[in-house]
């Protein structure tokens, strides 16, 4: 079936009116990659409407998808790395979710997401690849298949083409088209982008088109369902160079997720629930003070430094 | 400035894992592995300034960053690049045959050099583990592979049963070494790279076989063989020329601790190891 394009002029909207773009039970794909670039103003905002039973895929992912399990609103992952890396180790939502058996484990790797996506992307039914074949995860997903190559005789796996229904990304710059501007690493974004139904991002600053199209087009706008503008968006993760990783704000939450899903309903009250919008948040957060710590980072290496103390 | 008299265990691993990249390959390092990051940086700035580095997490190749970070997608450890890669572009080089070498590590390892960073608990799933990024499809392609672990120590509980690191066969095969679970080797399975090589712990070394079994070929100065084989979960043979793992000069030791103010790398160590040293003569 062939995917949509999206022409509207202006896909300018606020952050409840993109995250009705979700429904209960899709399959979302979410943006950046570990502490960097990931959409968690969207995700809250996802978490505050209780927009469940998601099915989620992606790569190397961190508070994004740890927040979302935390909430109760995940019922399958196929990740391929859910944690905190050496800062904090585990992700203790996640473990939670998936040990009790409410999230059904379907672990993937990153190219087998990759093959995947790009099956979508050429509007192919597989990909074929060689690894995969002898590892757990051949048991742990019946639709990977094998075939003799007809050209050198070889075993291969072939993947299933994988669109996701939608994903949530968040960039630097955007302009009211849609065009998107990424800077640093895009992860997995741009296939995010060419292989979803739908695509909602939220961006730190709606730019005129000149002004975009200067700085240069990550992912162009046809591919893009809706935008909001949403400043430090990415928070607690970075989005350089307006901001770093938010070190202390995640070990609060790291404290609070390991001590038990009650104190992290804690968290959830303090800085989900009972935000009820991005400024708002941004207050709770800790105000212009905890935002100059984390722009400070532009001021040398040993500003940069301290904030990983 | 005084150049330093003993070298730490943690550098000492850094050291050991720099040994195993050659000179003048494309080289990958994943995320949240400073210990391989630290060595890569160090192997390029010795023995294999031609090596293509290129930094787990960020895709960029051969960063200089200022310090390392404990997370790894982070603009710090970017600092530098010459040129960028994106993730299908990261992943075709090794399926295409172009990436010459690797670092793996997992809650389990098997004798075989078979990895689980999956799950642990074959029926029941007991405890959720990170998951293994894209090593399962690294561990088929890549040349070769360097297999570490900071934990091959493992203490017994109250009841006097220990939680192997290096275990007998894995709970959950996340990435490949040489034998499969229904016992094929790599080239029955039509593998590309030729897989893992060594297995670096705080312990001491192996290298594999002709069989591909993990074999003991290197000890730490503060270590004997009966300490490794209590800590391991399967019985391994030992190389006739077994040797003492040899330890970086005081230049490579400032120059990892120039590199790791914050000490990300000692995160991966237990307390306790984090207290040897060794002599620098």
């Amino acid at each position: 079936m062939s995917q949509a394009i999206y022409a509207q002029t202006d896909k300018r909207c606020d952050l409840p009116s993109l995250i009705a773009q979700v429904r209960s039970g899709d399959c979302v794909a979410i943006g950046g990659g570990l502490s960097s670039r990931e959409p968690m103003a969207a995700l809250r905002e996802l978490v505050r409407w209780a927009i469940g039973n998601l099915k989620l895929v992606g790569s190397a992912h961190g508070i994004d998808v740890d927040l979302l399990c935390g909430a109760g609103l995940v019922a399958e992952s196929a990740e391929s790395y859910v944690g905190f890396e050496q800062d904090f180790g585990m992700a203790p939502n996640y473990r939670r979710a998936c040990e009790s058996g409410k999230v059904e484990v379907r672990d993937s790797c990153c190219y087998t997401l990759v093959q995947q996506l790009r099956a979508a992307i050429a509007g192919l039914p597989f990909m074929p690849m060689r690894s995969v074949r002898g590892t757990g995860f051949m048991a742990m997903h019946q639709e990977y298949k094998t075939m003799i190559c007809p050209y050198t005789g070889e075993e291969l796996l072939l993947v299933p083409a994988l669109k996701p229904d939608v994903a949530i990304l968040h960039a630097q710059y955007g302009d009211a088209h849609g065009n998107l501007h990424i800077e640093g690493p895009p992860v997995a974004d741009i296939l995010f982008a060419k292989a979803s139904k739908k695509v909602i991002a939220t961006v730190e600053q709606i730019l005129p088109n000149e002004r975009l199209a200067e700085v240069g087009v990550t992912i162009p706008y046809f591919y893009i369902t809706a935008v909001s503008e949403v400043p430090y968006g990415a928070h607690p993760t970075a989005c350089y160079p307006f901001y770093a990783y938010d070190r202390r704000h995640t070990d609060e939450y790291y404290r609070l997720a390991s001590e038990s899903a009650e104190a992290f309903n804690g968290y959830l009250q303090a800085y989900v629930y009972g935000c009820a919008s991005q400024a708002n948040y941004l207050e709770v957060i800790g105000g212009i003070e905890t935002l100059e710590r984390l722009a400070s980072w532009q001021q040398g290496l040993e500003a940069w430094q301290a904030l990983y103390d | 400035m005084t150049k330093p008299s003993h070298c730490s265990l943690g550098e000492a691993m850094i050291h050991q894992i720099a040994r195993t990249i050659e000179d003048g390959i494309l080289a990958f390092h994943g995320f949240g592995s400073p210990l391989v990051q630290l060595a890569l940086h160090l192997a390029k700035r010795t023995h294999a300034p031609r090596m293509v580095l290129v930094a787990g997490a960020t895709y960029g190749v051969n960063p200089s960053p200022p310090f390392l970070t404990p997370t790894s997608n982070d603009w710090v450890m970017d600092r530098g690049a010459e040129c960028h890669l994106d993730i299908e572009g990261l992943f075709d080089l090794a399926a295409s045959g172009r990436m010459g070498r690797m670092f793996l590590s997992g809650l389990q390892i098997d004798r075989f050099g078979n990895l689980n960073v999956t799950r642990l608990g074959q029926e029941r799933l007991q405890l959720k583990l990170p998951g293994g990024g894209g090593g399962c499809n690294l561990s088929c392609d890549v040349a070769h592979v360097t297999i570490w672990t900071a934990a091959h120590r493992t203490p017994p509980d109250a009841k006097g049963r220990r939680r192997f690191r290096l275990v007998t066969d894995c709970d959950f095969i996340t990435s490949v070494g040489h034998r499969t679970s229904e016992g094929k080797n790599r080239v029955e399975m039509g593998y590309q790279g030729q897989g893992p090589d060594g297995i670096v712990t705080e312990l001491g070394v192996f290298d594999f076989d002709e069989s591909g079994h993990a074999r003991l070929a290197a000890i730490y100065p503060d270590v004997d063989v009966d300490t490794v084989r209590e800590n391991t979960g399967f019985d391994f043979p030992v190389r006739e020329d077994l040797s003492v793992v040899p330890l970086p000069t005081r230049e490579m030791v400032e120059f990892i601790r120039a590199l790791d103010p914050l000490k990300i790398h000692e995160r991966e160590l237990k307390s306790e190891d984090r207290l040897r040293s060794f002599f620098l003569a």
